[in-house]
Parts: C-alpha cells; sequence; structure tokens
C-alpha cells in the first residue's frame, strides 16, 4: 500500500537564460508508513521533488509532466486540484517540517497560537480548551513540557526546541505523509540525534509516511527505510537503505557514501606525498602562538575559562577544538584573532601580546595569521568581483611586484586549491557555487603566505562531496606550505582525519584532549563520548539509541556542569596545554 | 509580558527631558548668533507704518524693556528655559501684543486634525498597497495599477493640491476652495460646524495623502519581500492557512513593525504641517503660523513653534519607545 505516488514527474524553472530542467522523469512511491530518504548536493532537485507534492514549487517552477498521487485522497491526483482542495490537504494530509529550524515560526506568534491556526484553517471553529488540548498533547509527542513552551515565544527556544515544535505542528493534524527538509542541518550532533529520534517516533505512531530530504549519508542510513538518489533532477538510484549503503551501484551513490567522514578506518583524505614542510625556525625561540591563562567573560556568563597552551611553528600542525555550539570554540577563535581582547591572560603571538601591538606590528601580524570563516557567502563583498577578495589584502601588505606579479600570484593560489584560474578569476561572487567561494577564501589566506590560518567550521556550509576536498587544501597548507592551523569544528570525524591534536571544550573547559586516535578514537570523558556516539554514520549495524536514550544522554550533559579537570590523553612534539 | 519597570521609565523620561532641553537652548542660541536686534525690527515696522517715530531712542529702551532684552544673557536664558517650560513663550513681535503660547493654541488643533487624519489615512493605504505590491494571490489589476499609482509620489504637494482645487473646487465646485470651514457655521460643539470642518478639510488631506502614500508603499513593499522569503511565511503556506490570514498575521505583522517606528517620527514632523499645503488653503494651521512669523521674523512665534515640533517628536519617540515590546515579543524593556 502506498500513499504517494511520484509518476514521471518533471519540473521546469522558465528563466530568461531558458528553461532549466530541474527535476526531469523521477518516479518512485512512498509506503504507508515507510520513511523514504532523498539525498543528493544541493541543485539536485531533491527539495523541488518534495514540494512539488505539497504543490508549493518556488515561481516560476512548475511541473511540466507526469503526475503526482496522494492514495488516501478520493481524487488522487494532487495536480488536478484547486488551489482551495490544495490548501485544505497541506498539513492535514501532507504536512512539511521546514530546514531553518532557526527562523520557521512565527516570531510575534506564540508557540500555542502557531498549532491552533493550523488547526483552525482546517477545521473551522474549535473551542479553546479543545484547542489547548490538541496543542499540548502535540508538543508533549515531541518531548516538550506544554506549561513551559506553548506560552513562549519562538526566540525564547533553542534550535533543537525550535524544530521540535515545527514537528509537533507537523504531526498535529495526524497526516499520511510527513515531508523533512532537512530538518537537523542547523543543529549540533547531540540536538539532531534527539530530534531525528523524536520525529522518527511520532512518525511511527501515527503510522504517516516520511520523506527525508539530507545530503548526509550517515544520518540517511540511522533514519530511512529506503534512499533515492537524486543527481541534477535525476533519479539514479533508489532501493531499500541496505542494499543502496551495502552494494550501491551507481558511481554517485558510492561517491556520497565515500564522502562521509567516519572516525576510525580508512583516511578519508588522500594521503598527501608528505613533503616535509618545516615552518620558520621560530623567531628568537619564541613559541608561534601562546595562550597565557586566557578566559574570556561575556557579563556573568564565562564563555572560556582560564586556558593556557603554546604551540611551536617549527613543525606546521593542525590543533583542532571541537564541541557544540556555546562552547566556546568560535570564543577562542576570535581571542587568537585579537577580535576580542581576553578577560584575563594574555595571547602572544611570536612573543608579542597581539592586544598590545604598535600599528606595525599588527599590520604583520594580519599577514601572518589568517581566517577562513564558515559562510562562504558572507565573505566576499557582492559589488566586487572575486579578484578584489584576492587582490587587495596581497596588494595592501606590499607583496606585489606589480599587476603580472599580482595576477600570477592569483592563478597560482587558485591552482593551488584545485580551482581553474580561468573558470573562478573574474566573476562574480554569486556567480560561484560555495564550494568555490570557501576554497577561493583558502586561495587568498595562502596567497600571504601565513605562518597560522585559523579556520572556524569552514566545511559546515558546504556539500558533503565539497567537504573532503576543502579539507585537503586545508591539510595541503600544512603539509606543503608550512603553515600551523588551528581547525574549529563542531564535526568530530573531519578533526579525526586532519588534526595532529584535538582539544575538545564543553561550557569554556577543555574536557579531553590529546592526539585524535586516542581522544576521538577511544574517548574517555563523558562529554566525548556523547558526542562520538552521536554522530551518525553509514553502518546500518550500528545502534544508533532511541529518543529516550538521547534524552538522557542530554541530561547527563546537563550534570557534567563545572568539572574544571582535563583528562589529557598523551602529548605531541611541540604543543603544550594546561587548563588554568 | 511584563509591565513596564521603573528603572526603565526613569532612564527613558530623563532622556526625554534632556533631549528637549537641549533643544530648547539651541532654539534659543541659533537666533541670536545672527545679530539682529528684535526692539530694531519692531522699531523699522513702527517707522514703516507711520512714516516717522518721534522719540526713538526712548520707544526702543521701552520695547528692550518689555522684551527682557536689557538682562544679561544668563538671566534671559533661565528665563526662557523657566518659561519654555511653562509652555510661555512671549509675545509675538508681529502680532504685538498677542501671546504666542495662544497662537499655538489656536494653529495646533486644526494642524493636528488635518495632519493626523491624513498621516494615519496615508500611513493604512500606503502599507496596505505596499503590501498587496508583493502578495501572490493580489489581482492582476492590482498589481499593475500601484505603481502607476506611484507616479503621485514624485509630485510636489502644492501642485496636487492646486490640481485638486482645480479639478474639485474652481471646475466640478464639489469642494470649498479655502478655509477650514464654512462662513455659515459659528465654530463650537456642533454638528453643523463638524461637518463644515470635515467638508473643508478633505482636499487638503487628501492632496497630502495622494503624494505621500508612495513613501509608505515603497518601504513596505521591501520589507514585505524580505518576509515574503522567511521561513515562517514558507511554513505558513505548508500548513495550508488561509492566504488572508498569512497576509494579515504572518506578513504585514511582521513587515509592519519598522513602519511604526517611522510612523512615530513622522508624528513629531507634521506638527511643522505641510506648510504649503496650508498656505494655498488657507488653512489656519502651525504650518501656516510658521511661514508668516518667518516672513515678518517674528521670532517668539518660530521658537515657540520650533519647540512644540521637538515635544511632539521626543514624546512620540519616547511612546514609540514605550509600546515596541508588546508589539514585538524580542525587544525588551531595560535588558
Amino acid at each position: 500500500m502506498t500513499i504517494l505516488d511520484l509518476k514521471n514527474v518533471s519540473i521546469d524553472f522558465p528563466t530568461s537564460a531558458g528553461v532549466v530542467h530541474a527535476v526531469t522523469n523521477v518516479s518512485l512511491s512512498v509506503g504507508k508508513g515507510r520513511r523514504v530518504g532523498f539525498i543528493g548536493e544541493s541543485g539536485s532537485g531533491k527539495t523541488t521533488t518534495a514540494l512539488s507534492a505539497m504543490r508549493m514549487l518556488a515561481s516560476p517552477g512548475f511541473v511540466a509532466g507526469g503526475e503526482i498521487h496522494l492514495n488516501s485522497l478520493p481524487q488522487s491526483n494532487l495536480l488536478k486540484l484547486g488551489a482551495e482542495e490544495m490548501r485544505r490537504v497541506r498539513l492535514s494530509k501532507i504536512s512539511y517540517i521546514p530546514q531553518g529550524a532557526m527562523n520557521s515560526l512565527n516570531p510575534v506568534m506564540r508557540v500555542e497560537n502557531q498549532i491552533w491556526d493550523g488547526i483552525v484553517a482546517h477545521e473551522g471553529g474549535v473551542p479553546q480548551d479543545e484547542l489547548r488540548r490538541r496543542s499540548d498533547a502535540a508538543l508533549a509527542s515531541v518531548g516538550l513540557d506544554p506549561k513551559v513552551v506553548a506560552p513562549l515565544y519562538p526566540h525564547e527556544l533553542s534550535g533543537g526546541m525550535k524544530q521540535r515544535v515545527c514537528i509537533a505542528i507537523g504531526v498535529c493534524l495526524n497526516p499520511d505523509l510527513i515531508i523533512a527538509d532537512e530538518p537537523t542541518s542547523a543543529l549540533d550532533v547531540i540536538t539532531q540525534r534527539h530530534v531525528m529520534q523524536t520525529l522518527r517516533d511520532v512518525q511511527a505512531k501515527i503510522g504517516a509516511g516520511l520523506i527525508l530530504i539530507g545530503h548526509d549519508m550517515g544520518l540517511m542510513a540511522q533514519s530511512v527505510d529506503e534512499i533515492a538518489v537524486l543527481k541534477k533532477g535525476e533519479l539514479v538510484e533508489f532501493g531499500p537503505v541496505r542494499q543502496i549503503i551495502e552494494t550501491p551501484e551507481h558511481p554517485y551513490t558510492k561517491e556520497l557514501i565515500s564522502s562521509v567522514p567516519q572516525v576510525g578506518g580508512a583516511s578519508f583524505l588522500d594521503p598527501a606525498p608528505a613533503a616535509p614542510a618545516r615552518g620558520d625556525a621560530a623567531d628568537n625561540g619564541q613559541p608561534l602562538l601562546e595562550l597565557r591563562a586566557v578566559s574570556k567573560r561575556y557579563g556573568s556568563v564565562t564563555a572560556l575559562h582560564p586556558m593556557s597552551f603554546t604551540l611551536d611553528g617549527e613543525v606546521p600542525k593542525i590543533i583542532s577544538i571541537v564541541g557544540q555550539s556555546g562552547s566556546g570554540k568560535s570564543t577562542m577563535g576570535s581571542l587568537m584573532l585579537g577580535f576580542n581582547d581576553p578577560s584575563s591572560g594574555a595571547v602572544l603571538f611570536k612573543g608579542r601580546d597581539i592586544n598590545r601591538q604598535s600599528a606595525d606590528e599588527a599590520l604583520s601580524f594580519r599577514k601572518e595569521v589568517q581566517a577562513v570563516f564558515q559562510d562562504p557567502y558572507a565573505c566576499f563583498n557582492p559589488f566586487y568581483r572575486v579578484n578584489h577578495a584576492l587582490k587587495f589584502p596581497f596588494e595592501r601588505f606590499g607583496l606585489s611586484r606589480n599587476a603580472a606579479h599580482t595576477r600570477e600570484a592569483m592563478e597560482e593560489a587558485c591552482r593551488a586549491v584545485g580551482l581553474a584560474p580561468e573558470t573562478v578569476l573574474g566573476r562574480y561572487p554569486h556567480q560561484l557555487s560555495g564550494g568555490q567561494r570557501q576554497r577561493l577564501i583558502v586561495a587568498r589566506a595562502l596567497m600571504l603566505s601565513p605562518k597560522l590560518l585559523i579556520a572556524d567550521e569552514p566545511v559546515s556550509m558546504v556539500d558533503a562531496s565539497l567537504r573532503a576536498t576543502i579539507l585537503k587544501n586545508i591539510h595541503d597548507l600544512k603539509d606543503r606550505h608550512g603553515i600551523s592551523i588551528i581547525y574549529i569544528t563542531h564535526d568530530l570525524a573531519t578533526a579525526y582525519h586532519v588534526s595532529d591534536y584535538v582539544m575538545v571544550l564543553h561550557k569554556g573547559h577543555v574536557v579531553e584532549a590529546g592526539p585524535p586516535r586516542e581522544v576521538i578514537g577511544d574517548p574517555r570523558h563523558a562529554y566525548t563520548q556523547l558526542l562520538i556516539s552521536s554522530i551518525p554514520w553509514p553502518d546500518l549495524d550500528r545502534d544508533w539509541g532511541s529518543s529516550d536514550d538521547a534524552r538522557a544522554a542530554l541530561d547527563r550533559l546537563e550534570q557534567l556542569e563545572g568539572r574544571p579537570e582535563t583528562i589529557l590523553r598523551g602529548d605531541i612534539p611541540g604543543f603544550t596545554l594546561s587548563q588554568g | 509580558m511584563a509591565r513596564i519597570p521603573a528603572s526603565y521609565l526613569t532612564n527613558r523620561m530623563i532622556t526625554l527631558v534632556l533631549t528637549v532641553l537641549i533643544a530648547a537652548t539651541l532654539i534659543w542660541i541659533i537666533p541670536r548668533l545672527s545679530g539682529l536686534d528684535p526692539a530694531s525690527a519692531a522699531l523699522g515696522r513702527m517707522a514703516a507704518g507711520g512714516g516717522s517715530v518721534a522719540n526713538a531712542d526712548q520707544i526702543l529702551a521701552q520695547l528692550r524693556e518689555t522684551f527682557g532684552l536689557d538682562q544679561p544673557l544668563l538671566v534671559q536664558y533661565l528665563l526662557y528655559i523657566k518659561n519654555t517650560l511653562t509652555l510661555d513663550f512671549g509675545l509675538s513681535t508681529a502680532s504685538f501684543p498677542t501671546p504666542v503660547s495662544a497662537m499655538i493654541a489656536n494653529a495646533l488643533p486644526w494642524t493636528i486634525g488635518l495632519m493626523l487624519i491624513s498621516l494615519v489615512v496615508t500611513f493604512i493605504i500606503g502599507n496596505l498597497l505596499g503590501a498587496l505590491m508583493v502578495w501572490e494571490h493580489t489581482p492582476r489589476l492590482w498589481k499593475a495599477a500601484i505603481p502607476v499609482a506611484m507616479v503621485f509620489t514624485s509630485v510636489p504637494p502644492i501642485l496636487s493640491g492646486l490640481l485638486l482645487m482645480y479639478v474639485f473646487s474652481t471646475q466640478l465646485r464639489w469642494f470649498p476652495l479655502s478655509g477650514p470651514y464654512g462662513l455659515n457655521v459659528e465654530p463650537g460643539w456642533t454638528i453643523d460646524f463638524a461637518g463644515s470642518v470635515l467638508y473643508h478639510g478633505f482636499l487638503p488631506a487628501l492632496s497630502i495623502v495622494v503624494v505621500t502614500f508612495g513613501f509608505w508603499a515603497l518601504g513596505m513593499r521591501g520589507l514585505m519581500i524580505t518576509v515574503q522569503g522567511e521561513d515562517y511565511t514558507t511554513l505558513a503556506k505548508a500548513k495550508g492557512l488561509r492566504p488572508r490570514y498569512i497576509l494579515y498575521r504572518y506578513m504585514i505583522r511582521n513587515a509592519i513593525l519598522p513602519q511604526i517606528t517611522a510612523f512615530a517620527l513622522k508624528i513629531g514632523m507634521l506638527v511643522a504641517g505641510q506648510v504649503l499645503v496650508e498656505r494655498i488653503f488657507a488653512y489656519p494651521g502651525m504650518g501656516k503660523l510658521l511661514y508668516d512669523a518667518i516672513l515678518t521674523q517674528d521670532y517668539p512665534v518660530i521658537q515657540g513653534v520650533s519647540f512644540v515640533i521637538i515635544l511632539m517628536t521626543a514624546l512620540a519617540v519616547f511612546l514609540v519607545d514605550l509600546i515596541y515590546p508588546f508589539i514585538d515579543p524580542r525587544i525588551r524593556h531595560g535588558g
């Protein structure tokens, strides 16, 4: 018994530059109570295909061919419904859980009102106490306490809570089909596991079909029954999850699976032919970067408790700082970049306090310490061609001999990060993909031959298949160009593969630190263990736990409050760490 | 929604009083920098009226004493502040010896009536049209017509006023040409008088609405486009809510917030009136008062009007600060 059938669906977007065929000839079915994953990179048509079942394609897209049947309707062909009939189908028959958990709720309406208006739109006048009873039940079903959450406004909720409110809205009318569009992409792994399991539980309880849209093969493996792999608008492979994961046929599916970094196993970076690069012998014996009892407080909140470390630059290293949002990892990054003054202690670069430098010293510090940030969209001025972003610092720091030399340096940097100069230079940022932009940011940093690169979540916003490439670029900076790197991330699996040393941060404390094989491969601290067990990876025989486990884990996390001692798991030469 | 904390209220009140004090001081200083002597100016007008003036020196001294100009500057200033805060702006020099406060008290209701009504009407029409320019369910005809109507926004109000006068007063004779009310009614709280005031106020108000609604419409259009792209609008649609409900409760409700701040600032400014509109319709409001005062160098009136404008702006901003947390839960008092 199938609930949704797509038959030869094609979707076109007429644009001034011609018709874009976003989806071509996709046929698949979702069984009652079954979970189907739509996987593919951005632009693969996975969201477009799913939204066509809600008849909510972004203008000017339209279904150019095929049929979409929702079998619980007397007149099952959705494309034949009038606008008002279609409106009645939404939420009551097909519900949608959107991607942007942060922004999916109306900021000026209380949570309960946003459940009520959905009920009222489909059932007309429902008595107030009946509405309240049903919204309370919906909130309770996703593990939220209705007494606390119902009267709150969205800005008073955390990201995970907001996403669970969206799930509560999605299930409050017991739909036949739920479409969840990357419901956890903005959440950290621990919250992701909790939200995902809540979604699975309520979906199973009401017996609805589920379409889960995503790009993470690991998450799919832990969450769905069948997988549909989409590439450039075409369905390249569709089958039971075990068959897709264990015996993928299409090369693209294999690529998606292998692009998921796993803890342990083969290196997911091609082992670089490590030309033994050496950094400068440190200036007059001073370490490259030193934190002396640095702490940071914002008002009464301590973002970072006092900690010290010394990184010498003799042999370049990648030091990873991992933790959830709010762990203090980005605060550390901005302290090391001198964007923030520490509340106590000092940050020293080559023996100089970076917050007490002369203008000349500050300028040379800016050249030698470069940064790569999370959002490759926000890092370019949209009004300039990308050349400007590459050229400007190069010329500003007086590295350019003449225009031809600048050009040569730009092209060389592009090639070093695997971009063909002729395809990217001279274009505007919006004409490039996220992955191209992020690689250009790395190229820009490389042009200045820095000594230290601070990379804050450099791959969290690019497609999984590109992550490996960009991390490889960053890894090459160390091996080929002798640059030391501070890699700040929430993703332990990538940290496992790229880094020489890992620090796990929790609520401003370093809870565990050491070489990645020890810290991530065999975690000792409860928090590190929780983080690692929450990572979804494409292994069907692995137990990802139930939502009760996930909630229990979150509770345990709360009780870890204020444990100052660090579990040290071994040292590497040239780096020392201490708390306090 | 919590009540307004006392500390926040005190804080805002102090800011309000300081703003008004500083502004009042500036109003006092600036005319004195011009070096003109109001007493001589008054004497000059007397001379121009009577051909010549006997005992000019004595009259000059008399005038200076009347205006308090013989006092030391500090005394003049303190006296001025005391008077200003009690809304006593002295006597008009041009219409001597009418008190300025009486002139303002006469003019202010006319302006507030005309301007507040036209501002509120403009705000509603402009924002609604701006929202309709973006809404996906707006009828095509409307979507085509609204941008055309925007052409009026580039017309100065004085021209639109003259055009409306020509069409509706001179040609069609639907509305009176000028004045705040008909000569056949006695001012007072009667239905006849109120009707006459509305009838006479219609054209001036319309001439302002026609040329200013575009300001609100264009601002609203930009805000609506942003809101339309927000995830909560997408989710509202996916929840199967009715299109009108989405328009009012999700889209306009969020897009209107910055417009409300702009509205408060406009309330302050509207006291100055549409000077030229009041002028051509011979409407006895603040705009006309200010216009006449500038022509006759009537400093006390200019100062009085300026002070009222500042007071209204500061009060409007103060009020918006107080009510904003009630319309946007993300903003908190104090905090």
